[in-house]
């Protein structure tokens, strides 16, 4: 018994030996993580660091008496190939150029002061028609609609060459033109250059930027009234914002009106540059951007004020439409009370042989 | 008194050579451990890998490989070995805190190789000394992201924001990450940098040789420049070169680019689970290739044989109107 307990106890003391220097040995020759070491990251507390993200509010308000105008706007939608129908394209314009929504905030100032808002939309069927051979030249589907018109937005480049003549006759007509391109308007396709011919306007390659004083966004330029504007189109407006915007200019009769803030620079040239944004010539308002009237961006800086004054401009023009049945319409049932309901409704029997309005398909 | 007779006791000469015999037995096996331990130094600098797109499994191995480095006493200097165009902002945040960690510790060198841009640059900028090859490409410090747009109203979700927020707040959430990564750059580098934070925010790449002039790197010199650098700033004289290679080692993910954002791809024959869209990234966007470019080539009859070159082209021009953010022609 005795034998028994001397060998057991041999055992503990042997075993608590060895695992109690294993434990001892293990604890001494630790390698795990040691205490990181304490940073300071002030740059990630900066109390600039986070963008303000309030939208803000716009208040579009025009100025402007005149009787009731019909405006129309073209947003670009291609005459071929699923082109919206009826209300639903109206809603919609069928495609991802500009969109109902993206020219509410001046629709609704025009509406509001009682003026018709009429939108251009292309009738394939007709454009087919009026492609056919033999009979005589007439106007095409937009000169039928600017016969009724008394000011232009457009949003689009590659007019054919009759179309161009009928917007330059518009123009002659004491017709108002907006027109709103983009950077990238002329960057895969032709066709820009002939319409600023036709307005004596011209745009630049490339757009503008600025890295130090922007509206969240570098593209997203802060623009001021050019030096010597004193237009009415700057009335209230200390900046506006436009989003992705090109350098616009305009014939020596023609004026600057919005200029980039200083600091701002060129795509193409990576140099400062000041040429304007939106320039004006009597009845012509070029603007190097188009997303300025989106609601979202009606709501940055002053650009509610400069969308009531573009608003003022298009129906302070001196115009009086013919009419359907005046000298650009000859014939058709052109409705004429629809100006919310274009497209499907307005079926005047085109005039056969309408030969470039094939061409319209193809810019 | 002395009997004759033959002793089983070893002579004095026996027990000598006994003992020598025993001990030179035990001496061999002993003598590759003592060589061994006096031969091998006790300092080690220890390279760790930073390679492929930046994303959570390289940046769990990042992180683990250096808190390893920083609780081993025999590793006395660190080399980065970089070569990325960058990935996702929080993997490279990870890193670049763990760097920077490292950093407070012991020398930390970082190397790049062809690339290391972007969120790649993010993480090494805390090392104490960026070493590049003459054709390197390093920086790129921005964000690459589409241009937020409306969405049409959906009725269901709880709150207005559920489905994603307004535009311009989406522009703001944009611009504030964008912002985080240049000054966290302009913390770390921005007494080395030749411009002003402006510039950096420009988002341009520049070859080693540029990038020694404008302080976007220190030094040209290769991964062994880089190496003896970081052991003589740590006075190591001797030691040995512990490679650590980090990330998933089956080479996934790979990123491509589509016309409106980066995709993380996680199989060559993906499925709905191995394609992660990354809509916000820190990458160096023209370092990644487009998906049209990488089908074409992997159809097994090549476009150009069908003359159909035209479809990448197109997508080039798309690409571009998309990224501008203006309206699609």
């Amino acid at each position: 018994m005795n034998r028994i307990g001397t060998l057991a106890a041999a055992f503990v003391v042997t075993l608590a030996t060895i695992t109690g220097g294993a434990a001892l040995t293990g604890y001494v020759t630790a390698d795990g993580a040691a205490p990181a070491p304490e940073i300071q990251n002030d740059h990630y507390l900066d109390d600039d660091l986070v963008a303000n993200a309030t939208p803000g509010q716009a208040t579009v308000e025009m100025e402007s008496t005149a009787r009731s105008q019909t405006v129309l706007v073209d947003p670009g939608v291609e005459p071929s190939g699923g082109a919206p129908t009826g209300l639903l394209g109206l809603l919609g314009f069928g495609g991802p150029d500009v969109a109902d929504r993206d020219v509410r905030p001046l629709a609704n100032a025009l509406i509001e002061n009682g003026h018709d808002v009429d939108v251009y939309v292309p009738d394939p069927e007709q454009q087919r028609r009026a492609a056919g051979p033999g009979g005589e030249q007439g106007p095409t589907q937009l000169g039928e609609r600017l016969a009724e018109a008394d000011a232009f937005v457009t949003f689009r480049t590659d007019y054919d060459a009759t179309e161009l003549g009928e917007i330059e006759s518009f123009v002659e007509s004491g017709g108002h033109v907006i027109v709103a391109t983009e950077p990238d308007a002329a960057f895969d396709e032709p066709g820009a250059a002939a319409l600023d011919a036709t307005l004596g306007v011209t745009t630049e390659s490339g757009y503008v930027y600025n890295m130090a004083e922007n509206d969240l966004n570098y593209q997203r330029v802060y623009a001021e009234p050019a030096a010597d504007s004193g237009s009415a189109l700057t009335e209230g407006v200390d900046r506006a914002v436009l989003p992705s915007a090109t350098p616009v200019g305009t014939t020596l009769a023609g004026s600057d009106v919005l200029a980039p803030i200083e600091g701002s620079e060129l795509s193409t040239t990576r140099a400062p540059t000041e040429a304007p944004l939106l320039v004006r010539t009597d009845g012509v308002v070029m603007v190097g951007d188009s997303d300025f009237l989106s609601p979202e961006n009606a709501q940055r800086a002053d650009n509610d004020a400069l969308i009531g004054n573009l608003a003022d401009f298009l129906v302070s023009n001196d115009r009086t439409p013919p009419g359907p049945g005046g000298q650009q319409a000859p014939s058709g049932p052109t409705a004429p009370g629809g100006p919310t309901a274009p497209g499907g409704p307005t079926g005047p029997q085109p005039p056969a042989g309408n030969e470039s309005a094939e061409n319209a398909t193809s810019g | 008194m002395s009997t004759k007779k033959p002793s089983t006791a070893l002579t004095s000469r026996q027990q000598l050579a006994a003992v020598v015999l025993a001990a030179a037995v035990v001496g061999a096996v002993l003598a590759p451990s003592v060589y061994a331990a006096t031969n091998d130094p006790d300092d080690t600098v220890a390279v760790v890998e930073i390679e492929g797109p930046v994303n959570t499994a390289l940046a769990d191995d990042v992180e683990s490989e250096l808190a390893d480095v920083r609780a081993n006493d025999s590793v006395g200097a660190v080399v980065l070995k970089m070569d990325t165009p960058g990935g996702a902002p929080v993997a490279s945040e990870r890193m670049y805190k763990a760097v920077q960690r490292t950093s407070e510790q012991m020398t930390v060198i970082a190397s790049v190789q062809s690339i290391s841009a972007s969120g790649g640059y993010y993480a090494m900028a805390p090392a104490d000394e960026i070493y590049v090859l003459p054709t390197s490409t390093v920086g790129s410090i921005g964000l690459n992201a589409p241009a937020p747009r409306s969405s049409a109203p959906t009725q269901g979700p709880s709150g207005p924001d559920k489905r994603g927020g307004n535009e311009i707040q989406t522009w703001a959430q944009q611009q504030t990450l964008a912002d985080t990564f240049v000054s966290a750059m302009m913390a770390e580098r921005g007494e080395e940098f030749q411009m002003p934070r402006e510039e950096v925010a420009k988002a341009d790449v520049y070859l080693g040789t540029e990038a020694v002039k404008n302080g976007f790197a220190d030094e040209i010199g290769s991964l062994n420049e880089a190496v003896h650098a970081a052991a003589t700033a740590e006075n190591l004289g001797e030691y040995r070169v512990d490679t650590r290679e980090t990330g998933p080692d089956t080479g996934f993910p790979f990123l491509l680019r589509t016309d409106a954002q980066v995709v993380a791809i996680h199989a060559n024959d993906p499925g709905y689970g191995d394609v992660k869209p990354m809509g916000l990234s820190y990458v160096h966007a023209p370092a990644v290739p487009h998906v049209d470019a990488v089908e074409r080539f992997s159809e097994s009859d090549l476009a150009v044989d069908r003359g159909g070159a035209a479809a990448g082209s197109g997508a080039t021009g798309n690409e571009s109107a998309r990224l501008a953010g203006g309206v699609d022609a």
